[in-house]
């Protein structure tokens, strides 16, 4: 197993310099510099903007600029922000707890509500509860989540006001020990609901389907045939074999909440990763841009591999050869 | 910081432009003589409201100490040093840390605020050539943290503009300067190297020498995030994409007006419709910043009983017709828009009215100068609606109808593209009102709009107004208080004309005009406001016959504040936040 990791872990390695190729070079592609606020202002401002340029080293060819970067990467200097002057590290450092704290409790609301439905709804097919948590499912999929969370904000925020419209913390009050707590709860419900309804829906279908084939494997009657409870031959059995798949689609679902963020951040005004990619992009940050991307394409490949590695653990018979 | 504003969702480069007339906007500086015409210049009904919204304010009832103003900011700025970073709020919200040396009032008028008078001729500030101009500071300014403020930070902070190392966006009017001497710690004595009537506008923002050890300061400094500053309050922290937190400076060197809020937090919300709808329900006082499209909203709310101020600006930003002069950026004219009859019929055939009316809800004025704003501005109405007149001309001028209506003359058909930043539906609906306007007169418009990078990008990134790509493109510009504040007049000179070798030629409209040339250079380099006043309005009655450029309406944009806060004093340039010392809160 950790000559398995070590070989994944190596072979990443030329992966992520391939995609941070590819990053950089379709960054320098788009219309438009980082200096574009900058220039066109005049001949007298010219020479102001090419001591920027110089100062940013955005006067080197291309190849330099990009070994500049990519040795600083190496080193853990990931660059400076073009926009704020501060190190990408530190600005990427600071948003990525309220990112991974949306993320994570969508993540984990979408899994605590899509398996139980979708076991539900495979063993008691053609039920009305099937039909209708199908149904739902559809309709989740299909539905604009920027549409579901402008709906939800209009609801419980303006119409109601029981929940706030954005941001992370109540600034009008200062809260403090377990009251901060719930305000930031609060805060975080519809962010959250948001992202997890579309992820629900997929896994809920993927759940269901999965536990559709197990039901109809041998071992299900069999078990059942030797008079073990429902639930254990549901949970024991049949929830553990359909879970494989399901896996698969759960973890790479993380990267796609990833994105989600990008939309339910700016929507309700959170300070995180998303939200920085987007004022980042407007502004042709390369390095910031460069760095958040980066940290995307690493999750992916790490993502897959915790899907490898929770494979071997749901089902012994995977082992991976070394 | 109008400018400013109004960049939101606009093009870079059309941003940065409008950020230096921004600073000019506050710069100006002639003879104080020759700015009382400016304020009222533009919308005296208006500032008269507003003034009379302040004064009921601060009447209403006792102000109370304490409290802290909870404002959404709307676009977060990557710093808040205005020499830095030529974003809106370091821009518009310099006033509150970073304070200028000289105060442009709505009336025209200029007030001393750091330095102890403002600087003429007749009381020996500036030299009869111009060339020389001597600022005296106040003798009492301290810095937020105690140490006075001296002619060395003067000295200083041109030093680091000038630091080839440091990465400053100054406004243009420093590359003027030729040497800054300090004469004694409240003196200093700036040499140009032509006469300048710009003065005013040097130092809005200062550096504490005292905080740098050299002059080469870039982004990176902690000063160029969050300054050390003179004003009433003072930068505490910063969350990015949270909240930027100020407190009051209990060292305020103004000890009559000491702040009464104890602190300012601005809570930054990406998005504009949401920042403006949680306002309109109490969440905040005010919102940075409100543009022409967030009146409507706000008008509503206001209607319907949302507990807030709405104080308008009429006159803003007006919204242009670039029609190119060029055939493709060569020095060819252009094959339909080179025809003076063609952008005469065009100018006319426009129902400016019903858009204003019908598409804008009445929240715009109509003009015809494009010396629109500032001390400067010239009373000029627009072109009346007259497509009878349009036809007639387009008619003698040979443009002969075809079998679809639309004319053609020999062999080229009027026939053209008409472009704006894409996705801003108000704009769609009055281009559709313009292109039916103008196929009655039968001229052909196709509206292809374009993201704001494609149309303002530099010339060698193929920027379709840098490279004269294009035949009408649709943009706002020119708020200054004076023309030559952020280059607005000499847009349209000769030398800004871009081409292969002057790819940062500023103009849009690839127009030449060696009379348009000398008028507007000869009002940049005099000092006799009188005499500048009447090039510009010569400069304006060319420009309104050539017609490189049509103005289509002036936008009505405007400031807001909830009912709670008290004390709130709006500048028609500068609007509620120079007088954030006075807010304070109802309990």
């Amino acid at each position: 197993m950790t000559t398995f990791l070590v070989k994944r872990g190596l072979q990443a390695i030329p992966l992520l310099i391939g995609i941070s190729l590819l990053l950089f070079a379709m960054l320098q592609m788009t219309p438009g510099g980082p200096l574009a606020s900058s220039e066109g202002t005049g001949a007298q401002n010219a020479a102001r903007v090419e001591q920027i340029r110089e100062h940013y080293g955005l006067d080197d060819p291309l190849p330099v600029q990009y070994f500049n970067w990519a040795g600083g990467v190496a080193t853990g200097d990931w660059g400076t922000s073009f926009n704020t002057g501060r190190p990408v590290l530190t600005m990427i450092w600071e948003r990525l707890p309220n990112t991974l704290l949306l993320t994570g409790a969508a993540f984990l609301l979408a899994i605590a509500i899509a398996v139980p439905i979708g076991v539900l709804a495979a063993r008691k097919q053609y039920s009305w509860f099937d039909y209708v948590s199908s149904g739902l499912s559809f309709v989740g999929v299909a539905m604009p989540s920027f549409w579901l969370a402008l709906m939800l904000l209009f609801v419980f925020s303006y119409s109601l006001g029981w929940l706030p419209s954005g941001g992370l913390e109540d600034l009008r009050a200062d809260h403090e020990g377990f009251s901060a707590v719930i305000d930031r709860v609060r805060h975080m419900i519809l962010p959250v609901i948001v992202l997890a309804a579309v992820s629900t829906a997929q896994l809920a279908r993927y759940v269901r389907g999965a536990m559709l084939d197990v039901l109809q494997q041998d071992y299900v009657r069999t078990a059942r045939g030797s008079g073990l409870r429902e639930r254990t031959v549901i949970v024991g059995h049949a929830l553990r074999n359909a879970a494989i798949p399901v896996v698969t689609v759960a973890v790479l679902t993380i990267p796609e909440l990833f994105l989600g963020s990008v939309v339910m951040e700016t929507i309700f005004a959170i300070p995180g990763i998303g939200r920085l990619f987007v004022e980042s992009a407007n502004l042709r940050d390369y390095p910031v841009l460069l760095g958040i991307l980066m940290i995307g394409a690493a999750l992916v490949v790490v993502a897959n591999l915790v899907a490898d590695i929770v494979y071997s653990l749901l089902d012994p018979r995977i082992r991976y050869a070394s | 910081m109008c400018g400013a504003r109004h960049g939101r969702g606009e093009a870079p480069g059309a941003r940065a432009r409008r950020r230096k007339a921004l600073t000019a906007a506050l710069a100006v500086g002639t003879f104080a003589l020759a700015l009382v015409g400016c304020g009222g210049a533009s919308g005296e009904g208006d500032g008269a409201k507003t003034d009379a919204t302040g004064t009921t304010n601060a009447v209403a009832g006792r102000p109370v100490e304490g409290g802290t103003a909870l404002i959404a900011l709307v676009q977060e700025p990557g710093g808040m040093n205005a020499l830095f970073h030529n974003q809106s709020a370091p821009l518009g919200l310099a006033v509150w840390v970073q304070e200028p040396l000289f105060l442009g009032r709505t009336d025209g008028t200029w007030e001393p605020l750091l330095a102890a008078e403002v600087p003429t001729v007749e009381n020996g500030g500036v030299t009869e050539d111009g060339l020389k101009v001597t600022y005296r500071l106040r003798p009492d300014v301290t810095w937020s943290d105690g140490e006075p403020f001296t002619a060395e930070d003067l000295e200083f902070t041109y030093d680091v503009i000038r630091n080839p190392k440091s990465t400053t966006i100054a406004p243009t009017e420093y590359n003027l300067v030729r040497a800054v001497r300090v004469v004694d710690p409240q003196t200093v004595e700036v040499t140009m190297k032509r006469p300048n009537p710009y003065y005013l506008g040097l130092f809005r923002q200062t550096l504490p020498k005292h905080k740098f050890r050299s002059s080469a300061v870039t982004t990176e400094d902690p000063q160029a995030r969050l300054p050390l500053g003179t004003g009433p309050f003072t930068y505490t922290n910063w969350e990015t994409g949270n909240k930027i937190v100020l407190e009051r400076n209990e060292a305020y060197w103004r000890s009559d007006r000491r702040p009464k809020l104890d602190g300012i937090t601005l809570r930054v919300t990406p998005d504009a419709q949401t920042a403006i709808n949680s306002f309109t329900r109490g969440e905040y006082d005010s919102v940075f910043f409100i543009t022409a499209g967030d009146m409507p909203t706000l008008r509503s709310a206001q209607e319907s009983g949302a507990a807030i101020e709405v104080s308008p600006r009429e006159g803003s930003h007006v919204e242009w017709l670039w029609l190119n002069q060029s055939d493709k950026g060569s020095d060819r004219p252009h094959r339909v828009l080179g025809d003076p009859a063609i952008r005469e019929a065009i100018d006319l055939a426009i129902d400016r009215q019903q858009i204003v009316d019908e598409v804008l809800d009445g929240l715009g004025t109509l003009t015809g100068a494009f010396v629109y704003s500032g001390f400067a501005r010239v009373d000029r109405p627009a072109a009346p609606f007259d497509p009878e007149r349009a036809n007639e001309l387009l008619d003698a001028a040979g443009w002969v109808r075809g079998d679809d209506g639309i004319r053609v003359k020999d062999g080229v058909r009027a026939s053209l593209r008409f472009q704006t930043l894409s996705g801003d539906q108000t704009r769609e609906l009055y281009q559709q009102v313009i292109q039916q306007n103008l196929e009655e007169v039968g001229i052909e418009v196709k509206i292809q709009n374009l993201p704001s990078n494609l149309i303002f990008g530099t010339y060698d990134e193929g920027g379709r107004l840098a490279r004269g790509d294009y035949d009408i493109v649709m943009s706002r510009e020119g708020l200054a208080r004076d023309p030559i504040e952020g280059g607005w007049a000499a847009m349209f000179t000769c030398a800004e004309v871009p081409g292969p070798d002057n790819k940062n030629g500023t103009s849009y409209v690839h127009w030449c005009n060696e009379e348009f040339d000398r008028l507007v250079g000869r009002a940049a380099s005099t000092l006799d406001v009188e005499e500048r006043k009447d090039l510009y309005e010569q400069a304006v009655e060319l420009f309104a016959t050539e017609r490189p450029a049509l103005p289509l309406y002036s936008s009505t944009s405007g400031y807001t504040w909830s009912t709670r806060m008290k004390g709130v004093d709006v500048d028609w340039w500068d609007g509620m936040w120079p007088s954030a010392a006075d807010w304070w809160l109802e309990r």
